[in-house]
């Protein structure tokens, strides 16, 4: 089967080279699957949201925040396929440097409160929507410090994270705003920043990455290509490695009812 | 179920994840976990720890003051693909205080093959699937094996010596000039033969599946001997500031050597006709040194090659009882050698020369027709002795007269 005969094409966004080396992987299973696919990458979830929207892919392997994007420009709800395991359960964590942590949001009152790129659902937009649905607004209440690297692609790299963490180890920020996921990945990486930082504060679990299409593809294909995404599994030797890249030991059937607390938060800070 | 950790005072990346690994890796996917901290910051770690090693956490508890709890479920993929490890049971056992080599198949027998893509999998170990496939060229226990293998491997290990001392080197560096051109000579040349006697193993090593680990040592410790080897008669060829010739016809023999792509082939031809006829040169540059470095460089290089021409008549015997077509495939392989030798004449007079002066001791008319004798005797003894090794690895009389004709006028 050539790729260009492909009954799919995903798309994606290419936050690192290992991007490359899943997809080429992933390929290797749907064409195995029966629905075979083909995989376009682009440099930014805007672009990949609009190549949705347009059709130029059929589906689009989202953020949380491209999805809500996705949702409200298209104006109804889109269909979602599939997503990671790690999604169906993301949480932000607030650090702080060890003996200086909070138990109230509010006592976060008058520190200077560090958060990931702007467009990151889980370093920016929903620690600062979680607090203040705690009682604190930390926009007016905390200096905040964003670290705004790599934009538009929704934190997917983890830089901006690096970063919040090494603010407060340096004593730059007090306390910073990263995914769970980022500092589990941390901690297994053994990075030296986070030896005297410990996690203060914990936000309710949200969804994160999913796989979108719109309303308009073909109920069965959808239907069978979520099937074999299902199938593919963390024991098979072939796909571990690219699994484990994708940060998925498990895929899980799609689900809406995680993603209300972002779409409400971007409701009311995005212009 | 649930088993319960207290974790103490350990947090994420300070050794607790080591003790969560240890406690919920041998658990039954679906069965439970629950952590007990005094940390409500290691309380809420947790959750992406058991996330990232691919657990879950399913409850929560968390009372001002702690202790705080999370019970995790395990997940159900393996860590590692592949079975679980097997219930701990006897290993190979030391006996007087030493572990030998042939302990390793304490448990069972050499196999007889083994996939050629499996990888570098020690034995007793139990490989994960999703590895790349490799590609040994030597997967076939008969094509390569000796019987006593594992006992070389051992006596090679405990006979290394160190070159650089064990010689007593200033003893070379008074003789005369005739003398130290003569021994220069002897030694360049032999030198120029364990290069040979070098490469033909460590040619094989990096084919030999890793499966016949004692295969792997065996030839490495042929290979390290004869670096050894090159060492010392290098060192001995130069410490007279004579040089001497390195002769195209031991070229030309050498590289017939190293043409030979087989292995029982190249055993015959290295380990049991080469080395085997250098054992005989060996013991007469031993005897007829003029000098106690010379005499201990030739006595320690004939103990290593005592072990590699043991290999070589252990593999061909045993080949050729397994196969006795292989018999006659092993004379093709010294007739194809032969074929390729037929300018050679005789020993290079340079080097009868050499040995010649050393057993005379002079150059006197009378202790040189003395020498002459003596290298005379060598020939003869290189020739009764190759016979009874040929015997050895399981050569009729008459094969093994025909194979000692055809075997190199250089010796090895
Ligand atoms: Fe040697
Ligand atoms: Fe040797």
């Amino acid at each position: 089967m050539s790729r260009r005969g492909a009954e799919l094409r995903i798309g994606a966004v290419s936050y690192h080279p290992r991007v490359v080396t899943i997809w080429e992987k992933f390929i290797e299973h749907f064409e195995h699957s029966a629905v075979p696919i083909d995989y376009i990458l682009y440099s930014n979830y805007p672009r990949l949201v609009s190549a949705v929207l347009d059709g130029d892919v059929e589906i689009g392997w989202n953020t949380n925040t491209a999805f809500v994007e996705l949702e409200q420009q298209l104006g109804e709800q889109a269909p979602i396929l599939g997503m990671r395991d790690i999604d169906a359960e993301y949480a932000t964590v607030i650090i702080t440097r060890r003996g200086e942590g909070f138990e109230q949001a509010g006592q976060l009152s008058g520190r200077r409160l560090a958060l990931g790129s702007r467009d990151s659902g889980h370093a920016a937009i929903l620690p600062l929507y979680y607090l203040r649905q705690q009682g604190f607004d930390a926009e007016t209440g905390c200096e905040l410090i964003r670290f705004d690297t790599d934009i538009g692609k929704h934190g997917d790299t983890g830089d901006s994270e690096l970063r919040v963490v090494r603010a407060i180890a340096l004593g730059e920020a007090d306390a910073g705003a990263i995914g769970e996921p980022t500092l589990a990945a941390f901690r297994g990486e053994r990075l030296a920043e986070l030896a005297d930082i410990e996690v203060s504060w914990r936000s309710p679990t949200y969804y994160h990455c999913n796989f979108t299409a719109l309303p308009t593809l073909d109920r069965e294909l959808t239907q069978r290509w979520s099937e074999a995404l299902l199938a593919m599994s963390y024991d098979d030797p072939q796909m571990r490695p690219a699994m484990t890249l994708e940060g998925v030991k498990q895929w899980l059937p799609g689900d809406r009812s995680g993603y209300e607390a972002l779409a409400d938060a971007m409701r009311q800070t995005l212009p | 179920m649930t088993r319960e950790l207290d974790a103490g005072a350990l947090e994420l990346g300070g050794g607790l994840e080591v003790l969560l690994a240890a406690s919920i890796d041998p658990m039954q996917p679906g069965a439970r976990l629950l952590v007990r901290t005094p940390s409500r910051a290691t309380a809420y770690e947790l959750h992406g720890w058991a996330r990232r090693a691919g657990h879950r956490a399913v409850a929560e508890r968390l009372p001002d003051g702690g202790p705080y709890e999370l019970e995790i479920e395990r997940g159900a993929h393996r860590g590692v693909l592949a079975d679980p490890l097997p219930a701990r049971a006897s290993g190979p056992k030391p006996a007087d205080g030493r572990m030998r080599t042939s302990e390793l198949r304490w448990q069972a027998e050499v196999p007889a093959s083994t996939p050629a893509s499996c990888g570098f999998a020690p034995l007793g170990s139990i490989p994960e699937l999703g590895a790349p496939r490799f590609d040994w060229t030597l997967n076939d226990r008969d094509r390569i094996w000796a019987d006593d293998v594992a006992e070389l491997v051992d006596q090679a290990g405990a006979a290394q010596w160190d070159a650089a001392s064990a010689v007593p080197w200033d003893a070379a560096l008074e003789l005369p000039e005739f003398m130290e051109r003569a021994v220069s000579q002897v030694m360049t040349f032999i030198a120029q033969n364990e290069y040979a006697a070098l490469y033909v193993p460590a040619r094989f090593l990096p084919g030999v599946n890793p499966a016949f680990p004692e295969m792997v040592m065996w030839l490495s410790r042929h290979v390290h001997d004869e670096a050894r080897h090159i060492e010392v008669f290098t060192k001995r060829s130069l410490i007279g500031g004579q040089a001497s010739y390195s002769l195209a016809s031991t070229e030309l023999s050498l590289h017939s050597l190293l043409e030979e792509h087989d292995f029982s082939g190249c055993a015959l031809l290295l380990n049991v006709l080469g080395e085997g006829t250098f054992l005989d040169l060996l013991q007469f540059v031993d005897q007829h040194a003029p000098d106690a470095a010379t005499r201990a460089a030739a006595a320690l290089a004939h103990r290593d090659e005592v072990r590699h021409v043991h290999f070589g008549i252990s593999h061909v015997r045993r080949r050729i009882a397994l196969d006795p077509a292989e018999r006659a495939a092993l004379v093709a392989v010294a007739e194809r050698r032969a074929s390729k030798l037929t300018q050679m004449s005789g020993l290079s007079p340079l080097l009868v020369e050499g040995l010649t002066i050393m057993a005379a001791g002079s150059l006197q008319p009378a202790e040189l027709s003395h020498g002459a004798d003596a290298v005379k005797g060598l020939m003869k003894t290189m020739e009764t002795n190759r016979l009874k090794r040929l015997a050895a690895a399981g050569f009729d009389p008459q094969t093994a007269q025909y194979l000692s004709d055809l075997h190199t006028p250089n010796l090895m």
